[in-house]
């Protein structure tokens, strides 16, 4: 036996040389890597009967030793290959500390659940770690793994078998057989060899064949039951093997990026995942500091964010207390309030973004996403509403004693944290009161412009936007957009459950009324939905394209200007829709008498337009000679037709005055 | 409060309006179908949560929430066949596609709302975990599955189907994918089965019975009843990744975005647009989706001072027609106050091959005119519509003009053939052959922009 592994380990020692093996012989290695994985699991074996007699300290520390020497024998660290530097003695020493560790473990799990179960499991995690820290590994050098411990020899014999089997031949072989085929091919059927052959010893251990393998043991061993192959042992190794072979074979593509699309240039494009991992785990301190900077830079999220601070806060004071008095009434609301928390998140998001510069996917800028978070808090609004409902009208059919201890401080507490928040948001949006009395007319016209004096004067859009907000400013005099209406909301229905629990809680006191808890749910349940509406219903108008109701006649009057300009004939298709709080964006088709000079009308028109608010204008001048190219260049008849009959809804097109 | 007042008094117009729109679509036949498939996902929907609170289970309660979502995606494709019948109003001036989109956006972001209270709920939950009976449970899963199933085949969603095509892969959808890859690495057999990307409802929907049917298990076997509120957290977290790329691509239509997809045509389209003869710079392209698929978009074009800005106009429109269907173009020039240029020849310089003989403008530089090297700066023919009314300017801008030649009329006999020939057969079908003036202008046009258009097919 002696002979053969030193004659393996010598011939694995020279083929470590120049490669020039043909890819013909792999065969011949994955003879070897099955001969080697049969012995390694044959030493594992015998390991665990060693283990019953030597303490696993001891055990460990003769095995590395023994290790160490035959390794420093082949390999010679010290006089061959590269000189060491300090920084990788560091990492050497580190390295050799892990591996102690892994292997005290490792040899630790051995004792207690046996030399097959053991297998299977730290096989299974060898496949994922070698595939996974190949780079790792030959990134700092072969040193490491080799130079573990200092060196000296064993007399014992199965330590002998033991060390070679499991340590030495093994990583000769698994370094020769990654280094001729793929480094995933070689776990697939490492992992694959070992489970086969561990469950063949663990079948036959205490089988009378192998006991000439375990007569060079000197320990021996009584009981037969210990390695039985039971029914999930047999189904878990097929599931390992499986899982190795799914888990080593796409690891290729782990390694060399995934194709994620082609570039607009043609090339390629991968994802490489180790890249991203860098990325994020680098930033993320700075990420944090810059995004607070951000958050702190302009009054709308400042707002957001103190108020979120303060919230999240008090919400797991209410949530503490809640539980502990089990009222429906206080736990829902503070899970309203942290629910009210992740709507505090999104509009601060949302507030965030909306300042984002325009891309080319966004190319008006991103505004609306303002409004689109508005929409979503309204939804929210609406579920939280739907829930508090159903909830409060099942417990009116079945009202539950509840108590009041500490109830009505909470909710006091409550009611003047979320006090602070209404005062907070409506002093920085001044009219938002006048706005919730003053009937629907002042309502739409209160969230115009406001919040982008501020905040939108570093805009992108180059066209002028102090002349619109100049304007627009003058008519409007404040108000909110949907992102800071949706979050305002919220703190009004959170406001209006403090005082519902207040109320209840008074009820409960004086009178011992316990359905007045679920009353005040579902009336604050109401009050919630119906304040909901409108802000859902703009929303809706926004994200539908609509004519802006608030600039509604001021463009209606334009239009009726814009027909008065001289030298125009009609206009056709007058789109104009609020993009964002800030922008109105407006398209218009206008044909002209052939005379007039196509610019000036451009300057008229966008000079009539903007003044009634709209500020991304885009103009098309048609003269008829526009309608003549354009049959000209569209094939289909139906084309020409309907070219024709636009050149006939001109028109001058009749009395023939301007076509020959 | 002021907010309540004014809300009822819409919301009485509001029923009235819909209860007209609804009469509006249910004339329709095929939405008789889905409104009997409605009034059954009541009736299911009613059931489940009644077994829901007898078993109180909080997965059911998730898995019942599908079937309220099934209701929302009901209601959306009623939407759609309301917005196919509904023209556009003039407030609502681009027409209520995007009300479909809507509609998508809100039942998926909904339906991730419900399952981020039953997050909140499974929470509660495992703070003090109650007794779940088993009873009711299997029969509501299977109920629930086999409607599911049975709604998503059998009614046609127009728009849920195009967002699950469009919108990226969820997360759930790429799990099985790669199981399933892997799965059929070892089986090729199961290729057709699993291979082909999933339908996302589908797909949540087995999975969410799976998970229903391991809980009934579980429970039944071990009376371990925390797998109820593990079940249901999986659940919720499955509809949120199911749900997530949907409403991500559908708040994207509606954030009026640039759909990646077609930015790589776009850029292209943009491309040729800016090499035309004349156009300095295209800027403020906007495009964006108005409801799922057609496109809307505006752009400003800079022109040269001397080009025909309704010719380029034309081209550009024609250009980018092919993609974008509701298209405003601003032609757009610099300095077009100078007085130089307040004329007509400005326009005329891109009319400058001979067969203008119907313009009587006597030539100012006839002398020079060169055919292969057509400049821009030969007012020897102003087109029709300038030659009667301003006829004098024609000569001012000649000097300035002259100084911009361009060498580009290489290609100016093989182009204008096959588009002399192709414009008299379609435009005399309309009758309006007579108009000599129109050729003119056009005879010059594939000159002009055939040499430029790099071997685009002229239409």
């Amino acid at each position: 036996m002696e002979e053969k592994y030193s004659s393996h380990a010598l011939a694995g020692g020279g083929s470590l040389g120049p490669v020039d093996v043909p890819s013909a012989r792999f065969t011949k290695y994955i003879v070897l890597l099955c001969f080697t994985k049969f012995l390694k699991a044959l030493g594992l074996f015998e390991s665990y009967d060693l283990l019953k007699v030597v303490h696993i300290v001891q055990f460990i520390f003769i095995l590395k030793l023994g290790s160490a020497f035959f390794m420093v024998l082949f390999q010679k660290p010290f006089s061959s290959g590269k000189t060491i530097t300090k920084h990788q003695w560091i990492k050497i020493f580190k390295h050799a500390v892990a591996g102690c560790i892994i292997s005290l473990l490792w040899f630790f799990g051995l004792t207690l659940c046996g030399p097959l179960r053991t297998l299977l499991l730290f096989e299974h995690s060898d496949i994922v770690v070698i595939s996974l820290l190949n780079v790792l590994f030959t990134s700092s050098g072969g040193g490491p793994a080799k130079s573990k411990v200092e060196s000296w020899s064993s007399l014992i014999m199965p330590f002998t078998t033991v060390i070679f089997f499991v340590v030495v031949l093994d990583f000769y072989v698994d370094s020769i057989c990654s280094a001729k085929m793929e480094v995933s091919k070689s776990a697939r059927y490492g992992s694959f060899l070992i489970c086969i052959s561990a469950l063949l010893f663990g079948n036959f251990w205490t089988h009378p064949i192998t006991d000439q393998l375990r007569a060079m043991n000197k320990p021996a061993h009584q009981e037969s039951t210990e390695h039985v192959l039971s029914g999930g042992v047999v189904v878990s190794a097929i599931f390992f093997i499986l899982s190795a072979n799914i888990l080593a074979s796409p690891s290729k593509r782990g390694q060399k990026g995934t194709l994620v699309g082609y570039s607009p240039e043609g090339t390629p494009l991968y994802n490489f995942m180790g890249d991203a991992l860098q990325h994020s785990s680098q930033s993320i301190p700075r990420f944090i500091k810059e995004s607070l900077k951000q958050i702190l830079e302009e009054s709308d999220s400042r707002h957001i964010f103190y108020f979120l601070c303060l919230n999240l806060v008090f919400t797991f004071v209410e949530l503490f207390y809640g539980v502990l008095t089990n009222s429906l009434g206080l736990i829902s609301d503070g899970f309203h309030m942290l629910f009210d928390c992740s709507a505090l998140v999104m509009g601060l998001f949302a507030a965030l973004m909306s300042r984002w510069k325009a891309t080319r996917i966004f190319s008006y800028g991103y505004g609306r996403i303002e409004i689109l978070s508005g929409f979503i808090n309204g939804l929210f609004l609406m579920v939280i509403a739907f829930f508090l409902f159903v909830e409060s009208v099942a417990r009116l059919i079945d009202p539950p004693e509840l108590d009041t201890y500490m109830l009505a401080p909470v909710s006091v507490g409550g009611l003047i944290v979320n006090l602070i928040g209404v005062c907070a948001f409506s002093h920085a949006h001044g009219h938002v009161h006048g706005a919730s009395q003053g009937g629907y007319h002042s309502h739409d016209h209160s969230h115009s412009h406001h919040g982008h004096s501020h905040g939108h004067n570093h805009s992108h859009s180059d066209h002028g936007h102090s002349h619109s907000h100049g304007h627009s400013h003058g008519s409007s005099g404040g108000g909110m957009n949907a992102n800071m209406r949706g979050v305002f909301l919220h703190i009004l229905a959170d406001t209006l459950g403090s005082i519902g629990v207040i109320v209840s809680t008074i009820l409960i006191e004086q009178f011992g009324w316990f359905f007045a808890d679920p009353l005040c749910s579902l009336f604050i349940a109401v009050l919630i939905f119906l304040s909901v509406i409108p802000l859902i219903k703009d929303a809706c108008q926004v994200l539908l394209l609509r004519l802006p109701p608030e600039n509604e006649k001021e463009i209606n009057i334009a239009l009726e200007k814009i027909q008065k300009i001289e030298g125009l004939i009609s206009y056709r298709d007058p789109h104009f829709w609020r993009h964002s709080a800030s922008v109105v964006a407006g398209t218009i088709h206008i044909q002209v008498m052939s005379d007039v000079l196509e610019q000036r009308i451009v300057q008229q028109v966008t000079g009539v337009l903007k003044d009634a608010g709209v500020n991304n204008l885009t103009v098309q001048v048609e003269k008829e000679a526009y309608f003549q190219h354009m049959s000209g260049l569209s094939t289909g008849f139906h084309d020409v037709l309907a070219m024709t009959k636009q050149m006939e809804s001109m028109k001058y097109y009749k009395d023939g005055t301007y076509i020959m | 409060m002021g907010t309540i007042h004014l809300f009822r008094k819409s919301q009485r117009s509001f029923v009235g309006k819909l209860s007209q729109e609804f009469k509006l679509v249910a004339a329709d036949r095929r939405s008789w179908k889905i409104l009997l498939f409605g009034a059954i996902n009541l009736l299911c929907t009613g059931f489940l949560l009644m077994w829901c609170s007898s078993t109180n289970s909080i997965a059911l309660t998730a898995y019942t929430y599908l079937t309220i979502f099934d209701l929302f995606s009901l209601v959306t494709c009623l939407i759609s066949y309301w917005v196919m019948v509904r023209k556009p109003s003039p407030v609502y001036s681009f027409g209520f596609e995007r009300l479909e989109v809507l509609a998508v956006f809100a039942s998926t972001v909904l339906a991730q709302l419900g399952a981020l209270f039953i997050l909140k709920e499974s929470v509660e939950r495992f703070l003090e975990q109650p007794e779940i009976h088993t009873g009711r449970l299997l029969v509501g899963t299977f109920v629930a599955l086999t409607f599911n199933l049975f709604t998503m085949l059998s009614v046609r969603n127009k728009p849920f189907a195009y967002v699950s095509e469009a919108a990226t892969t969820s997360w759930l959808q790429e799990h099985v994918a790669d199981l399933s890859r892997s799965l059929c690495g070892i089986i090729p057999g199961l290729s057709s089965i699993f291979l082909p990307r999933m339908n996302p409802f589908v797909l949540i929907d087995l999975a969410g019975a799976f998970a229903l049917c391991i809980t009934y298990m579980l429970i039944e076997i071990n009376n371990y009843f925390a797998v109820d509120t593990a079940s249901a957290i999986a659940i919720a977290l499955m509809t949120v990744g199911t749900m997530y790329p949907m409403s991500v691509y559908s708040g994207k239509v509606l954030l009026q975005t640039t759909p990646p997809h077609v930015i790589g045509q776009l850029d292209k389209l943009i491309r040729e647009v800016s090499t035309l003869d004349g156009v300095l710079e295209v800027r403020n392209e906007h495009f964006w989706t108005l409801g799922f698929g057609s496109l809307a978009g505006s752009v400003h074009v800079r022109i040269r001072r001397d080009a025909n800005e309704q010719m380029v106009l034309a081209h550009v429109t024609n250009r980018l027609y092919t993609l974008v269907s509701t298209l405003t173009v601003q032609i757009f020039k610099d300095d077009w106050m100078r007085p130089a240029l307040i004329s007509g020849p400005v326009a005329a310089n891109m009319l400058n091959l001979p067969d203008h003989h119907i313009i009587s403008m006597p030539p100012l530089k006839g002398d020079e005119l060169n055919p292969l090297t057509s400049t821009p700066a030969k007012p020897s023919t102003a087109p029709p519509e300038f030659s009667f009314n301003t006829p004098g300017k024609n000569m001012t801008p000649v000097i300035l003009l002259n100084t911009q030649t361009r060498p580009y009329g290489l290609g100016i006999n093989h182009g204008s053939t096959p588009y002399n020939s192709m414009f008299s057969q379609g435009f005399g079908a309309p009758g309006m052959g007579a108009a000599q003036g129109f050729r003119t202008g056009f005879t010059n046009i594939p000159s002009k922009y055939g040499t430029n258009s790099r071997g685009q097919p002229r239409p």
